[in-house]
């Protein structure tokens, strides 16, 4: 037990270290931390909304978008260089379970967006602390009421989202278990995104339905997939006047995800064991 | 028979995406606790877009903010792309571009007052000089007009009261209308007073709301209003109490009220 912790470890390790090494990420890192940075000036077009509320908007979408573009293709280019330049088939001929590989690159995808997640948390956090002291300063009394945030929760929101992430993370890994190249995957696993991102949608119909084999089609595929507006959480963490999310609610959404993590990674290696390399 | 099935690659794949359907299915009833519990909490506060918003948006590029965020943004680029269809006078595309921004980002009160005055004051008068003209219309197709391109303007106040229902601005701009586009003394009175009841509402409701009850000829309740909500503008402005004081008086003497009964100012 304690040797195959070891082993995950180590291809944890090197995942990692491969992926930061990757410019893509670096790349991707550069334009997210960029575009928070200028929600400042992308605010100029702002009709409306609350300073904040519009940088909270804008620092959480480009965690979002950029966090997801970054789980499928890190997961997927690091899977499909293993198998490509036949580093998976020496690996895998040493005394490393099937099982082990894949939790190994698993675990150490998810740890460089623990890393991007916490990298944009911070810009987000320090841009919002500097326009709020502004405001503070300039209109006193006046836009304390509107200005002030959960600051600790905006890393709660992050926690969240990197959970998410996980979840993104495991059916690309699946998608990964099956495929032979790595645009199929790359496309593909978009496209579950975006299901899971609509997912709801998909219950909304089916209890509109009438009962026949559309309704079950559609009922399935509520079934089959995750429903990713769970984690839609930012403004009820964040903002002063939204209502706020219990402990009890984080606590669930993160056991819903991990529930789909388990049973992802579980079919990915029930495919993976049974490939050809 | 059975190994041959299984040799089989068809039949093979066939098990596999059974096996993988039915696993899912099974992880979806362990979660639905979790998920039924969750989203009622998550549900009523967070931004949804229903099918009819992910039909609208697909075929203009949004769907990737819906996706992914940046609602505020994309929402106010799509109000400036509305501007453009609003100087163009084109009021089918309006009325998408209004569903459209006030549902990508339903929080600016800003989106529904003014969408609501294009559709209630602009459009009514690009629909008539279409028609040939203020003079080549009657009174009662003008009006007809009115009302209609009122209704959607209300429809869409009212929408916006779902989103914002602490707020005295959108009740408000229902009852203007009425008032100044429709001429509806009693339903604007209606909607003042319910904007009066908000902690936001600007000093002069509570004196349009009397005002439009005297033009209804209701004297008696406009003086009653006045009288009963005048000591609670104990910390209003000079200028709104000396107001509220005036129309009292100018109540009393419309109404014959004898000197020694009129109101007398505490403040």
């Amino acid at each position: 037990m304690i040797a195959s912790l070891q082993r995950i470890r180590l291809i944890a390790a090197n995942t990692f270290l491969e992926a930061v090494r990757q410019k893509f990420f670096s790349a991707l890192l550069l334009i997210s931390v960029g575009l928070i940075f200028s929600a400042s000036f992308f605010q100029q077009f702002d009709f409306g909304t609350n300073e904040l509320k519009f940088i909270i908007d804008f620092g959480f979408g480009a965690i979002f978008f950029f966090g997801s573009i970054l789980a499928i293709a890190v997961m997927a280019q690091l899977f499909f260089n293993e198998i490509d330049s036949r580093t998976a088939l020496t690996l895998l001929s040493k005394p490393v379970h099937r099982s082990e590989f894949l939790i190994g690159k698993f675990v150490g995808t998810q740890f460089l967006l623990l890393i991007f997640v916490f990298v944009l948390s911070l810009v987000l956090v320090a841009i919002l602390f500097w326009r709020e002291s502004i405001l503070l300063s300039r209109f006193g009394n006046e836009a304390r009421l509107d200005a002030l945030l959960h600051y600790y929760d905006i890393f709660i929101f992050a926690g969240v989202q990197w959970v998410r992430f996980c979840v993104i993370g495991a059916f690309t890994l699946l998608i990964c278990s099956f495929a032979k190249t790595y645009v199929y995957t790359l496309v593909t696993s978009l496209f579950v995104l975006i299901v899971c991102q609509l997912q709801y949608i998909a219950h909304e119909m089916y209890a509109q339905m009438d009962i026949g084999p559309v309704r079950l089609l559609v009922q399935l595929v509520s079934w089959t997939f995750p429903n990713f507006q769970l984690f839609n959480v930012g403004d009820q963490l964040v903002l002063v006047g939204s209502s706020s999310l219990s402990n009890a609610a984080i606590i669930h959404i993160i056991g819903y995800g991990c529930i789909y993590v388990i049973t992802y990674i579980f079919l990915a290696y029930n495919n993976f064991r049974r490939r050809e390399i | 028979m059975f190994s041959l099935c299984n040799s089989c690659p068809i039949v093979s794949k066939i098990r596999t995406v059974i096996i993988v359907t039915a696993l899912l299915i099974c992880t979806a009833f362990l979660s639905q606790p979790l998920e039924t519990r969750v989203w009622q909490e998550v549900d009523s506060q967070q931004w949804r877009g229903t099918i009819k918003v992910v039909e609208d948006t697909l075929g203009q590029g949004l769907t990737v903010g819906i996706l992914g965020g940046f609602r505020a943004i994309l929402a106010d680029l799509a109000w400036l792309q509305l501007s453009t269809v609003w100087a163009n006078e084109d009021r089918v595309k309006l009325s998408a571009m209004i569903r459209l921004v006030t549902t990508l980002d339903p929080r600016p009160e800003f989106f529904w007052i003014n969408a609501a005055r294009m559709v209630a004051y602009d459009v009514p008068a690009w629909r008539i000089r279409k028609s040939g003209g203020y003079n080549a219309l009657s009174d009662i197709q003008k009006s007809a007009i009115d009302e209609e391109q009122a209704s959607q303007a209300f429809e869409i106040l009212k929408r916006g009261i779902n989103f914002h229902p602490n707020t005295a601005r959108l009740p408000m701009e229902i009852g203007q209308i009425y008032m100044n586009r429709l001429q509806n003394d009693a339903l604007a009175a209606k909607w003042f007073y319910e904007a009066s009841k908000f902690p936001d509402a600007p000093e002069f409701v509570v004196r349009i709301y009397a005002e439009l009850l005297r033009r209804q000829g209701k004297l008696v309740e406009a003086y009653k209003y006045l009288t009963q909500i005048y000591p609670s503008l104990i910390n209003a402005s000079d200028y709104q109490q000396s107001l509220v004081l005036e129309r009292i008086q100018m109540l009393e003497i419309d109404l014959n009220i004898m000197k020694e009964n009129r109101f007398q100012a505490t403040y």
